[in-house]
């Protein structure tokens, strides 16, 4: 394991973190259940072909970038009046029950080492709760991380027939030398006919690391709509999925990224068709320039009792430069015939013949070529039905485009 | 299996051999009967040169070495295959040979499915593994005259250690299939026996197919033959393993090793349809080198067999070289095929083409594994790869895991991959038109498969064809 890491985290460090957060007795159970764990965990899994990993996270010096008792960040937490948006200590004062029953649900504290890292040492979250029948908009919430280390958890619960749209946005503050850590939990809970959409940004500086896992149950008819943007970080290991545990639930996974530098983003869609007639699309479109390097897994596993699914999946990168990598890996698993899957992945470069064109027409090459870029982007941005969350999201690319 | 990317690029075998892998403890300690004194054995029993000799012992540290092959995610299950229960078939001073004397010890269903495809007797002898020699050296006798006017060598792979010493040495498992590729490809270095040697000159073009068919006895037709083609500048050969009745074997591991070097501008087919028994565990290891401007051709079905991990591999070391593969995956009840391909460009404009169909039956499993890796500085390189297939009911499984590694910007990549179950629509089309149900689906995957049945001489289309007919009624074991 990775310098030990675990070997300097102690039990009192953990209660101190608690305490800290007024918290009730059995999630500091959980909490220490996490610590112990952290002994026989593994990493999360990585993709491997002959001979190499594809991202290696146990050279990573979590010892040297985690400090769990000084965790510090600007955060915003805002959203209409139907709906409770609430941080966790706010949460567990108010909907205790709820937490306590909801609470590593969907993503279980233990499945891998920086699962239980996270759980262990997490100072802040969000809970956001939708009553059964609510309709709700724009729920933000803000993240600036302000230390060495930033362990963040989000619950999202939302009721029968209820609707929400959450934007989450992460960045980083200027007051920190050297390697960071940021780690983010997401847990959503779709109950019957509800319809969640949830976009995330990440933008944070260069010299951060993150990990981030991403996971929705969807109950009958329920929809989980996910949309995430990777565009800052040294090092980001991420995972968005959903399991379609209802009758005809849904979900979309859009995701975007945009490297340069010597990023590294290994990302992954995953979604589990466990029910009759459920429906999976997945698009994933990136953008790699410099050194930087992709890594992308997308899984559509299609289980024996899920009748009649609908399952689609599609990854395209684009490479500005020669000294990137795009690594790919799509999957199907079928497990039930009564299925309509596919799935491809392209690479390649900017059309030499689209810049041909332009340029030929007056437009200098780099305009042409950044035209092109942003245009790439287009199908990916045409699925995201927030305006606001669509239009951050070009920004940051067109002003990595005139960096 | 695990090999190592460097490795590829180099062609320094010394190297190689040296090369460190992870050492799993328990197969370190692991001292089974497979061991120096039978690897002698084998050799004296050849009359074995002392390099070729050598060479078995070096694999066979290798195999001990290395770890069984379990990490892969949803491969199939290896925990039946003991090898060390190889020592008797392999040791000549055991009266104890994989074949077996007398058609009626065959198991029952491959006497019926014998007859239902309605091969003569001396073929079926032949063909099922029975030990006896096949009716058909005087149709070899006449090709081979022909053939050696060319100055095309085709032989037994044990007559060439003899007889082409110093092409051997160059070419055997030293840069293509290294024994450090893979535990199994490590086994095979040690034990193996028989198979082909084909040596084509340069500017020869071979008009008819060679087919190992014709050299079949029963140490030809083994379970760890060796297959070694050399293509040399410009020449042809198309080059034709097995054939597709089934095979039977008392021991169940089936571990051959192909190795194909296309010279420049050179053009090699190789086909395979395999129908092992449904006892036997089927891991090969065959790889390719394609130097500038030439073809290699991997045309592969794989019907039978208990679990087969295969995936050929060719590496695209000059430039515009070109490689295609068009595989098919049968699975029946109780069968895991996992099958593939692998690619290296290494070199800049090549080019690549996948095509997989795989039908799954009866709780069988298909699993499409491939691996694209397109090195730094192969600018201007295409790769596409085509992944279909076809379920028929809800206790089977069909799995695709395609792996891309780019690491160059100038290349056009992509992978596609669909899987549906029988339509039915085009069933009723069909019923409409007069034809029941069986025959409908039998039409339906006729079509599934015609490209890889037309790349195939008639008769091997028509047998595969006939096969697959009769595994879809279900009426073999």
């Amino acid at each position: 394991m990775s310098a030990q890491l675990h070997a300097n985290l102690t039990e009192a460090q953990v209660r101190e973190i608690s305490e800290s957060l007024d918290e009730p007795e059995w999630l500091l159970e959980t909490r220490l259940d996490a610590l112990d764990a952290l002994d026989e965990l593994d990493m999360p899994d990585v993709i491997r072909t002959p001979g190499r990993n594809w991202t290696n996270l146990y050279d990573l010096d979590f010892a040297g970038f985690v400090d769990p008792l000084n965790a510090a960040e600007e955060k915003d937490q805002v959203g209409p009046d139907e709906v409770e948006v609430m941080s966790i200590t706010e949460a567990l004062d108010e909907r205790e029950e709820l937490v306590r029953e909801k609470f590593g649900s969907v993503v279980d504290p233990t499945e891998n080492y920086l699962t239980a890292l996270s759980t262990a040492l997490f100072s802040t979250g969000t809970v956001v709760y939708v009553p059964d029948g609510v309709d709700a908009e724009d729920v933000t919430v803000r993240t600036r991380m302000n230390s060495r280390s930033l362990f963040n958890y989000t619950l999202v619960v939302a009721g029968e027939s209820s609707s929400v749209t959450i934007l989450e946005r992460q960045t980083t503050g200027e007051d920190v030398d050297g390697e960071r850590y940021y780690s983010g939990l997401v847990e959503i809970d779709a109950d019957e006919n509800s319809n969640v959409q949830y976009g995330s940004l990440q933008n944070v500086d260069q010299e951060t690391y993150t990990y981030s896992l991403k996971r929705g149950h969807a109950d009958t008819y329920g929809t989980i709509d996910w949309i995430e943007g990777n565009v800052g970080s040294r090092l980001t290991k991420s995972s968005v999925e959903t399991r379609l545990l209802g009758e005809g639930a849904e979900s979309q996974i859009v995701g975007a990224f945009f490297g340069h530098d010597d990023q590294h983003f290994d990302v992954a869609s995953r979604v589990w068709h466990e029910a009759e007639h459920t429906t999976a699309d997945l698009v994933t479109r990136g953008v790699l320039d410099d050194e930087a390097r992709s890594v992308y897994e997308g899984v559509q596993d299609v289980g024996s009792a899920a009748w009649n699914t609908n399952s689609y999946q599609r990854e395209n990168t684009l490479m500005l430069s020669d000294e990137s990598e795009a690594d790919a890996s799509p999957k199907l698993i079928i497990n039930n015939h009564d299925t309509e899957a596919s799935h491809s992945a392209t690479v390649g470069q900017v059309d030499q013949q689209d810049l041909f064109y332009m340029t030929s027409r007056g437009v200098s090459p780099r305009a042409a070529r950044n035209m092109l870029v942003e245009g790439f982007f287009v199908p990916v941005l045409d699925e995201i039905a927030v305006e606001e969350f669509r239009d951050d999201l070009d920004e940051l690319v067109a002003a990595r485009l005139r960096e | 299996m695990s090999s190592d990317q460097d490795h590829l690029r180099e062609t320094d075998s010394e190297k190689r051999f040296e090369f460190k892998k992870e050492q799993n403890a328990a197969f370190a300690a692991e001292k089974g009967e497979l061991d120096e004194e039978t690897i002698r054995l084998i050799s004296e029993d050849k009359d074995e040169p002392e390099w070729m000799l050598e060479r078995r012992l070096r694999a066979l540290r290798q195999f001990h070495a290395m770890p069984m092959p379990t990490d892969w995610p949803s491969q199939p299950d290896l925990s039946e295959v003991d090898v060390e229960e190889i020592v008797p078939y392999i040791r000549p001073d055991v009266d104890m040979r994989g074949s077996v004397d007398d058609w009626t010890e065959l198991p029952e269903e491959i006497q019926d499915t014998f007859d239902k495809l309605g091969i003569p007797e001396a073929e079926k002898n032949a063909l099922s593994g029975v030990g006896a020699q096949y009716e058909s050296e005087v149709v070899y006798q006449n090709m081979q005259e022909r053939w050696e006017e060319k100055g095309v060598i085709f032989c037994n792979m044990d007559k060439a250690v003899q007889d082409h010493p110093e092409l051997v040495k160059e070419h055997f498992m030293t840069s293509c299939v290294p024994p450090s590729d893979n535990k199994f490809a490590a086994l095979h270095g040690a034990i193996w026996s028989g198979g082909s040697f084909v040596y084509v000159p340069e500017g020869v073009t071979v008009e008819m197919p060679i087919q190992a068919y014709f050299r079949m006895n029963s140490e030809g037709m083994g379970q760890f033959e060796h297959t070694l083609i050399i293509a040399e500048e410009g020449s042809e050969v198309h080059y034709i393993e097995g054939c597709s009745a089934p095979q039977y074997s008392k021991f169940n591991l089936h571990s051959g090793g192909v190795e194909v070097f296309v010279g420049e501008d050179a053009h090699v087919q190789y086909s395979t349809v395999q129908n092992w028994s449904k006892n036997t565990y089927n891991l090969n290891t065959k790889r390719a080198i394609c130097e500038s401007e030439g073809t290699m051709e991997w045309i592969s079905g794989s019907m039978g067999s208990k679990a087969t991990m295969l995936y050929p591999s060719t590496i695209l070391k000059g430039r515009g070289a070109t490689d295609n593969h068009i595989t098919i995956a049968f699975a029946g009840e109780g069968q895991d095929i996992d099958t593939g391909a692998k690619v290296y460009h290494n070199a800049p404009r090549t080019k690549s083409t996948i095509e997989s169909k795989s039908i799954s039956k009866d709780g069988g499993r298909t699993n499409y594994r491939g691996l694209i890796h397109i090195s730094d500085g192969a600018e201007n390189s295409s790769t596409s790869v085509e992944c279909d297939a076809l379920m028929f009911d809800n206790e089977s499984t069909s799995d695709t895991m395609p792996y891309m590694e780019i690491e160059e910007s100038k290349v056009d990549v992509a992978h596609e991959a669909t899987v549906g179950k029988i339509g039915d629509e085009d069933v009723f089309y069909l019923q409409s038109r007069g034809l029941d149900d069986d025959d409908a689906k039998q039409m339906i995957v006729a079509g599934f498969i015609e490209p890889i049945t037309e790349e195939l001489p008639i008769e091997y289309a028509v047998e595969l064809n006939r096969l697959i007919e009769l595994e879809m009624e279900g009426s073999l074991g």
